[in-house]
């Protein structure tokens, strides 16, 4: 019975002790970290207009006509680097943009130390390892539909839709691909250039970002040649090196 | 803490350990019992006993294991939710089909003698169902090879229209609208609210128990039996042709090889269609022979009905083509009684145990 008495007295005092943290909490509000979200601004073309699902739009290069219902893209594994060349890495980084989803083009990004930060690295795509280390959850779940079920992989980007220029009045594309020749995955880096970003504890700082999905085509046939891709190879590759290397810095909101 | 044990034991008539009159005389050794006690017998009785025996072990004359549970810690209930998984058609759209429905454990897990099964609405398939067995031991799945992960594998039967024909969201949906299911997902995995992840790691627990590894060779391996000298006859021919690809003990390499079936490969590319390098249309993922008496037809179209023709294709049916293993030649012309002693020895593979075994079946409920 002792015992009992004991452990119900720890118990007590672990619990006062945890409310005791609570109040100092509310007294001293320095926080050692922030939160950084990165805005994915979708621009079509570089006329830079507006790109948003079930909206007629005309591709600059192709001439052909689209109408998307579907644009979907993993951005994973970001990372900011302080001015004194050590690396913030966040945890678990997967995020799926899914323009049916609103908000999902905010990527927020907690517990971030605060201070001065000079470059930020980010993945397009889903890094190898998670290609093939079994069942995951969140952004990877399968049930999000950005995984091949009878070609293990993630979709790493996937754009439908209909076009009067396809032969079948629609197109599906689906880039993925982790290995060898194939390797769609692309890590990018962002030089801040002397205009460093900065994390202040308990606030929010914005990077924003422009992704251009017309990029898709800049090298690639209109829907008339190719209106269907389904699997990793070279056009898979060359659709995802263009549209990536379309996404691009733009500025810091504080 | 151990008093407390004590006071609620004491209480508890079902507590096995009761049953014994000597018990009071040591106070120390109650004590101590009661805590361990407490500790088995808490949460489940007999059922676990019989597991802790049964749970993931490697057979002695395997190698080491593909798939070792790492993010997916084994536990019975994990096992036993992927086992009610297994046969419940609550995963396919209409819920008429299970995975069992094609996968027998009578028939080795392979459909039932169909070359082609049928999936939601009586669809057919394009190729046979494949026997399962020793899975934690496969490095791909599916007979071309395209699926990399024990873990990820069953969204592709649960969402494939001439399979399930489900989607994963639906499935979770009709999980978690399930009390039954809630209980058991909670009890496996921490907590009730069911996602695709849960459920297919669950699944992959109860493959990777399906283990068969006491058939009459595996007990010859061991030296625990001996063979008849057709049997032996049949083993040698065996290792001198086929076990470069149907590799021991787990008669299979899980390499890609075309073995002659055909010359043109439109029907079905096999590895061409993963890796779309034209060096690998017609190259099929080479099966595993476990059980495989009863797991005809045989091939990845379920060509072959008995293991007699599966022989003569192997004896002198080789058709040429630029893909083909080169080690068949032009085919091995057995003699009768090579064939029938290949066979004899095919049939020593046959594991009554795996077949039979209670872990794997349906749960009486
Ligand atoms: C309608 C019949 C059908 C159903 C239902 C079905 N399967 Fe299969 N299964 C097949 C066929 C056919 C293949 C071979 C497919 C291929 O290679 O393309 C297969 C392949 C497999 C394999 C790969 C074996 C190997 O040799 O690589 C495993 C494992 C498996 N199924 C498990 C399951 C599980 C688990 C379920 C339930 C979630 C399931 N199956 C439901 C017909 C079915
Ligand atoms: C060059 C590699 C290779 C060799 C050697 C080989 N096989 Fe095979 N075997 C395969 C492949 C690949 C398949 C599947 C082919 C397909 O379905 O397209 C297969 C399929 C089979 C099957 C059908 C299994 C099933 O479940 O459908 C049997 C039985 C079989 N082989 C027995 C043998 C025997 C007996 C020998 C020796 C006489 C042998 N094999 C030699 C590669 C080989």
């Amino acid at each position: 019975m002792k015992n009992l008495f004991i452990s119900a007295a720890l118990v007590v005092s672990a619990l006062s002790v945890s409310s005791c943290k609570k109040d100092d909490k509310d007294t001293t509000p320095t926080e050692t970290t922030g939160t950084v979200e990165l805005n994915m601004a979708h621009r079509w073309g570089m006329g830079a207009d507006n790109f948003l699902l079930n909206m007629e739009l005309v591709h600059p290069m192709t001439q052909d006509t689209m109408t998307f219902t579907t644009f979907k893209y993993y951005v994973s594994n970001i990372k900011f680097k302080k001015a004194d060349g050590s690396w913030y890495v966040h945890p678990e980084s997967y995020f799926l943009v899914d323009l049916a989803t609103a908000g999902s083009e905010i990527l927020s990004i907690p517990n971030v130390p605060t201070g001065e930060y000079t470059d930020m690295e980010y993945t397009m795509g889903v890094d190898s390892l998670r290609n093939v280390s079994g069942a995951q959850s969140g952004a990877l779940a399968v049930a999000n539909n950005m995984f091949w079920s009878w070609n293990s992989g993630y979709i790493m980007v996937k754009a439908e839709g209909t076009s009067p220029n396809s032969g079948s009045g629609s197109f599906a594309f689906h880039l993925g691909g982790f290995m060898g020749s194939n390797n769609v995955v692309t890590v990018k880096t962002v030089n801040f250039a002397g205009n460093s970003l900065t994390v202040t504890g308990g606030h929010t700082s914005e990077v924003h970002m422009t992704v251009n999905p017309a990029k898709l085509w800049h090298s690639s046939a209109s829907l008339a040649t190719t209106s269907s891709l389904m699997m990793p190879g070279a056009t898979a590759k060359t659709m995802a090196t263009d549209f990536y290397g379309g996404i691009a810095f733009d500025h810091i909101h504080e | 803490m151990v008093v407390s044990l004590l006071i609620t034991s004491t209480n508890n008539n079902h507590s096995p350990l009761f049953d014994r009159g000597d018990f009071f005389q040591n106070m120390r050794t109650i004590l101590f019992i009661v805590a361990i006690s407490a500790f088995l017998f808490s949460c489940k009785k007999a059922e676990i006993e019989n597991y802790k025996e049964w749970g993931f072990e490697k057979p002695s004359h395997f190698p080491e294991p593909h798939y070792k549970f790492e993010n997916n810690t084994q536990t019975y209930d994990r096992f036993d939710l992927g086992r009610e998984l297994f046969y419940d058609p609550i995963l396919s759209l209409d819920s008429t089909i299970s995975c069992a429905k094609c996968h027998a454990q009578t028939h080795g897990f392979a459909d039932h003698n169909v070359n082609f099964s049928l999936g939601v609405n009586n669809t057919v398939g394009k190729r046979n169902s494949p026997a399962l067995s020793n899975l934690a031991w496969y490095p791909n799945f599916m007979w071309d090879g395209g699926i990399n992960h024990i873990e990820t594998f069953s969204f592709a039967p649960i969402t494939n229209p001439l399979e399930m024909h489900e989607t994963m969201t639906n499935v979770v949906a009709k999980l978690n609208a399930s009390a039954h299911y809630k209980e058991k997902f909670k009890k496996a995995y921490g907590s009730e609210t069911v996602t695709d992840q849960k459920l297919l790691k669950a699944l992959a627990q109860f493959m990777a128990m399906m283990i068969s590894a006491e058939s009459k060779y595996d007990n010859y391996v061991l030296g625990k039996t001996t063979f008849t000298s057709a049997e032996e006859n049949g083993l040698q021919l065996f290792k001198t042709h086929c076990a470069s690809c149907h590799t021991e003990p787990l008669t299979s390499s899980f390499g890609f090889a075309n073995n002659g079936l055909d010359s043109d490969f439109t029907n079905d590319l096999g590895r061409g269609l993963v890796t779309q390098d034209p060096n690998d249309n017609g190259k099929f993922r080479i099966p595993s022979l476990r059980n495989v008496a009863l797991t005809y037809p045989y091939m990845h179209d379920g060509r072959f009905f008995t293991l007699n023709q599966v022989l003569d294709h192997y004896s002198n049916g080789i058709v040429q083509s630029s893909t083909l293993a080169t080690s068949l030649g032009t085919g091995f012309n057995f003699t009768t009684q090579e064939k029938q002693d290949l066979i004899t020895f095919l049939n020593t593979l046959t594991d009554q145990n795996y077949l039979a075994n209670p872990f794997l079946s349906e749960k009486k409920k």
